[in-house]
């Protein structure tokens, strides 16, 4: 190696006189070469005065490595500025392989250190790469040499390497008795589904959970599925749960080891307790990995993964490993397609009932589900704290307390049991449901129905097949090139011309796969995820974007797809405007995503309510509001009312929607009541109006609209009001211009109606009228102190008002504001 | 290497001890807590007998007797150089994990002779020179100790097969 001058040296050195000759051996602390430096000290000058004087010192540099000498970089006299290559010497051994703080060819303690090491011989061999020791590390290049052996070999067998998950996506695992006792019961109803659940006790497994039972069921179809796809990949586990659980699920899924051999990589090796990182097996090269998990964010939503569909066999149970993870994003609420009011009360009962019994930690009950990323962030960071971790772990050694005292099933079974009485007389409120609600197994909890390892396999199929065309394809290329360059010499045998520079890389495949299945959608989110989350960054949206899904928040004319949670949503209704938007449920966007298909939408449509759908807005109208919508979109100033609207819109319509639709407040009567009066509204617009105003209405009724749910929320306005408070600090002056623009709508529909005083007579008193000054926007405040400048700002470019009116608009904001702004300092002071 | 040690131990006893099975108990304990321990410098494989169990001092405040033992223990320090039986655990690409009895022993690449070569398509995999000779899990190995580290509570050592009589 070449040895490196310090940068600790006092520089400029001069070398004096070289002690070795190339040839010789030295040893570690043998001197190399002697220098001089130069620097100033205090001295006494005999008299009792101390004076600083410049001094030239002699200096030997000692060699930090054994070896023997190359070739020298310097020669005497040379004057060194900077550090610089000085010497080349050939070690015996480059250390590249350690094992325990050993060097594991020569046998040397790497963890040495003296007064002249610089570098510890142990950061030389940095990399772990083993499955199930983390004492062995080795070099890069010995790490990057062993992988290049394994991709020649996979080559040659024509094979990937397949990185499988244990929990929820090939098994589920649980440790409550109930299992046991049922599955020795014949009379339980849960007895034939629990027939072929395997069953193993850890012991060792710390401390309160002495030889407690696991309870495994193997996803339908498992067997078979790992021997094909055994065919096509060379299969590791990486898994969240301890060793000795990794051994046992490996026993009962390959008793043979013929699958997985002894390539198995548990939490006790991962390094991480929080997240799977695919360097940990694979330091330098992952061209040639795939990853099947249930949990995208473990992996920081690598390209090389395959989510998969969790495999909830034990309902309720969730991961019984994942309480160092962070917690899952929940979006399994609305995986229940629109569950009546009824049934979501009893839900929601049930959902105190099992925060109740069950530890949070693992226990992802739908309820927790507002996850926001900097506590995610929190917890990732967490992982090397020890304080944390033994909190984790006391809390898993809880969870599995819990699970084992309190049996989570059995209670279900019960709630189910007393369930079945009362669906008697009911039948049809809940046969609504759809699969995941235990409602719907009407008399045993347990059912058997998961296909998602027959799909799996034919994607992996699909990834494996287009890996090794496109890998074909560029190496008869290639071959094609060097046989031409090479003039008929001999063309290299077959067995060698494995190149490794032409190996496709599976992060670009298998994204252009997933592209083609649902790269054109643009896709809106309506009632799917909880208030105040972020769309884009939500667990859903993530997945949906590797596919090269757009997300966007507000509809458009670009928008394909509108995933709504619940019908009734103010988006529901928007969206019901443009012909080419389907609204489909959450479970069309997860089918699709978990087949790699874009799948029929027919199916899961959502069924429109025919208020919602007979929008009170004349078809021409229409027309014309959405070719203005869109020319004013693309240009100027209207742009930012389609992005940044977009923004902070949702959560009014959300908060709208549920409302909308949650029994307590706004209920149908009233709802029709409202269209009615909408109606009225318009129509009497229609007949006095041009087109062009009916398009002011179009636009500020949806302000409006916004406007009264976010007034019949009334409790929710304070969150957001702090919502929006936060907003403001992150968008700025973006915010405020929105803010600005929300306003003016406002504005211009309170000149309308007072121009046509054909709403004055709303019927509900019990809503706020958007034309009060009482239902400003909480957020007026901001938009208030632009409130002087803004006197001259443009309406949207598409109105076309005369002056006169653009002045009385300008007179009437005037006096508006300052009455507005009065309030607000009057609830400022008191 | 296995050597004859003696030892000293501070064992405290609860006072529910205090009886005349005392000194059986003292024994078990003994037994108990030192044999197969591993000091980070060697093995305690087997406690011989005790020299002298030492009069019990009751502690103040806790009731407790403290007893300090001495005893004769059979101890293994591995040594540089030394030749051992080991038994394969494990066998990877870089290497080979071997297990001489308490003792972890990682045997490189460098240090398999170069006739006998990895091969991962068998099941197990194998380190093999396609003859008679093959290296998998559960393979006896006689092996010699290049290097020993001690650590906290465990011994790491590098091993060679790659001299004449080993392998």
């Amino acid at each position: 190696m070449l040895l490196r001058l310090p940068p600790s040296l006092h520089y400029p050195i001069t070398v004096t006189s070289l002690l070795k000759q190339p040839g010789d051996s030295i040893e570690r602390d043998e001197a190399l070469f002697w220098y001089i430096y130069e620097t100033t000290v205090i001295e006494g000058d005999g008299l009792g005065n101390k004076i600083e004087v410049q001094r030239r010192f002699p200096t030997r540099f000692e060699s930090t490595v054994d070896g023997e000498i190359v070739q020298w970089k310097v020669t005497k006299g040379d004057i060194i500025d900077e550090p610089v290559d000085i010497v080349e010497i050939d070690e015996p051994c480059a250390h590249e392989v350690q094992f325990g703080g050993l060097c594991a060819e020569c046998g040397k303690d790497m963890t040495e250190s003296s007064y002249n090491t610089e570098i510890m011989d142990s950061m030389r061999a940095p990399i772990q790469m083993t499955h199930d020791n983390t004492t062995l590390t080795v070099s890069e290049k010995e790490a990057a040499r062993v992988e290049e052996d394994a991709k020649r070999r996979l080559l040659a067998s024509r094979r990937l390497s397949l990185v499988v998950d244990l929990d929820q996506t090939i098994i589920h695992a649980t440790v409550d008795p109930t299992v046991g006792e049922w599955k020795e019961d014949k009379d339980n109803p849960n007895h034939e589904a629990l027939k072929n659940v395997r069953q193993f006790q850890l012991i060792d497994d710390g401390p309160g959970m002495r030889g407690c039972w696991y309870y495994i069921k193997l996803r339908p179809g498992l067997e078979q599925f790992l021997e094909n796809v055994a065919e096509l990949f060379e299969l590791h586990i990486y898994t969240m749960g301890t060793r000795a659980y990794a051994q046992n699920i490996a026993d009962i899924i390959d008793p043979t080891r013929k699958l997985f051999g002894d390539r198995i990589l548990s939490r006790d090796e991962s390094g991480s307790l929080t997240a799977k990182n695919l360097q940990r097996l694979f330091p330098v090269d992952t061209k040639m990995v795939v990853i099947i998990d249930d949990r995208g964010d473990v992996w920081r939503w690598n390209p090389n993964l395959i989510k998969v569909s969790p495999y909830d066999f034990f309902i309720g149970i969730g991961d019984i490993n994942s309480s160092f993870l962070p917690e899952k994003q929940d979006i399994g609420a609305t995986n229940k397609s629109l569950p009546t009011s009824a049934e979501k009360e009893k839900e929601k009962k049930k959902k105190d009932k099992k925060e109740h019994h069950v530890n949070g930690a693992t226990m992802k009950a739908e309820g927790e589900t507002e996850v926001s990323a900097l506590e995610q962030l929190v917890t990732m960071g967490g992982g090397d704290n020890p304080r944390l971790l033994q909190e984790q772990t006391n809390a898993q050694e809880e969870t599995i307390m819990h699970q084992v005292e309190d049996r989570p099933l059995l209670q279900k079974q019960k709630e189910l049991d007393a369930e079945d009485e009362v669906a008697e007389s009911s039948e049809d409120s809940s046969s609504v449901d759809e699969a995941h609600d235990p409602n719907k197994h009407r008399h045993h909890l347990l059912e058997d129905h998961d296909q998602e390892l027959y799909q799996l396999q034919d994607r992996l199929e699909k990834v494996h097949t287009q890996f090794f065309d496109e890998y074909d394809k560029k190496r008869t290329h290639a071959l094609g090139g060097r046989v031409a360059a090479l003039r008929g010499e001999k063309i290299p045998s077959k067995d060698k011309d494995v190149d490794l520079k032409l190996v496709p890389d599976v992060k670009d495949i298998m994204p252009q796969i997933k592209r083609q299945a649902l790269g054109r959608v643009v896709l809106v989110f309506s009632g799917v995820l909880p208030l105040g989350s972020d769309a884009q960054n939500a667990d859903i949206s993530l997945w949906a974007k590797s596919f090269g899904v757009v997300i966007a928040s507000k509809i458009n004319i670009r928008t394909t797809h509108l995933v709504a949670g619940r019908n009734r949503t103010a988006k529901v209704r928007e969206a019901t405007r443009y012909p080419n938007v389907k609204i489909v449920t959450t479970q069309w966007l997860l089918d699709s995503l978990v087949q790699w298909q874009h799948l029929d939408e027919e199916p899961y449509l959502v069924p429109v309510h025919p208020d919602d759908r007979g929008e009170p807005i004349s078809p021409t109208s229409q027309e014309v509001a959405e070719g203005t919508w869109l020319s004013s979109g693309d240009e100027g100033t209207g742009s930012f009312w389609t992005e940044d609207e977009g923004g902070n819109t949702p959560d009014m319509f959300k908060s709208a929607g549920f409302n909308e639709t949650s029994p307590i407040g706004y209920d149908e009567d009233e709802q029709a009541a409202v269209h009615d009066e909408l109606k009225e509204f318009l129509g009497s617009d229609d007949e006095s109006e041009s087109d062009n105003e009916a398009l002011t209405e179009e636009s500020t009724m949806t302000s409006k609209k916004r406007k009264r749910g976010e007034g019949s929320e009334e409790g929710g306005d304070d969150e957001l009001t702090g919502e929006d408070g936060d907003e403001t600090d992150l968008r700025g002056s973006r915010l405020s211009q929105r803010i600005k623009r929300s306003y003016e709508r406002s504005t211009g529909l309170r000149e309308v109606a007072t121009a046509t005083g054909s709403a004055a007579d709303e019927p509900l008193s019990k809503l706020p009228r958007p034309t009060g000054p009482d239902d400003e926007e909480p957020d007026a405040e901001a938009a208030g102190a632009r409130r002087g400048q803004e006197l001259s700002y443009p309406e949207d470019p598409a109105e076309d008002d005369d002056e006169l009116e653009r002045e009385m608009l300008a007179a009437f904001e005037d006096g508006d504001y300052d009455s507005a702004a009065e309030e607000e300092a009057a609830a400022e002071n008191g | 290497m296995f050597f004859l040690k003696e030892e000293t131990k501070i064992i405290s006893l609860h006072p529910s001890y205090f009886g005349p099975n005392m000194r059986e108990y003292l024994i078990a304990r003994l037994n108990e807590e030192e044999e197969g321990r591993c000091t980070g410098d060697h093995f305690v494989i087997c406690v011989m007998d005790m020299v002298d169990i030492g009069e019990g001092r009751v502690m103040p405040s806790s009731g407790h007797a403290e007893y300090t033992i001495k005893y004769r223990a059979i101890i293994w320090k591995p040594f540089r150089g030394e030749t051992v039986d080991a038994i394969v655990t494990s066998v990877k690409p870089t290497g080979i994990f071997t297990l001489a009895g308490p003792l972890s022993v990682f045997i490189a690449r460098k240090n398999i002779p170069s006739d006998i070569k990895w091969e991962p398509n068998t099941v197990p995999p194998q380190y093999t020179d396609h003859a008679d000779q093959v290296i998998e899990k559960g393979t006896s190995l006689r092996l010699k100790i290049l290097g020993v580290k001690p650590d906290v509570a465990a011994i790491n050592a590098i091993g060679t097969i790659k001299e004449d009589y080993l392998g």
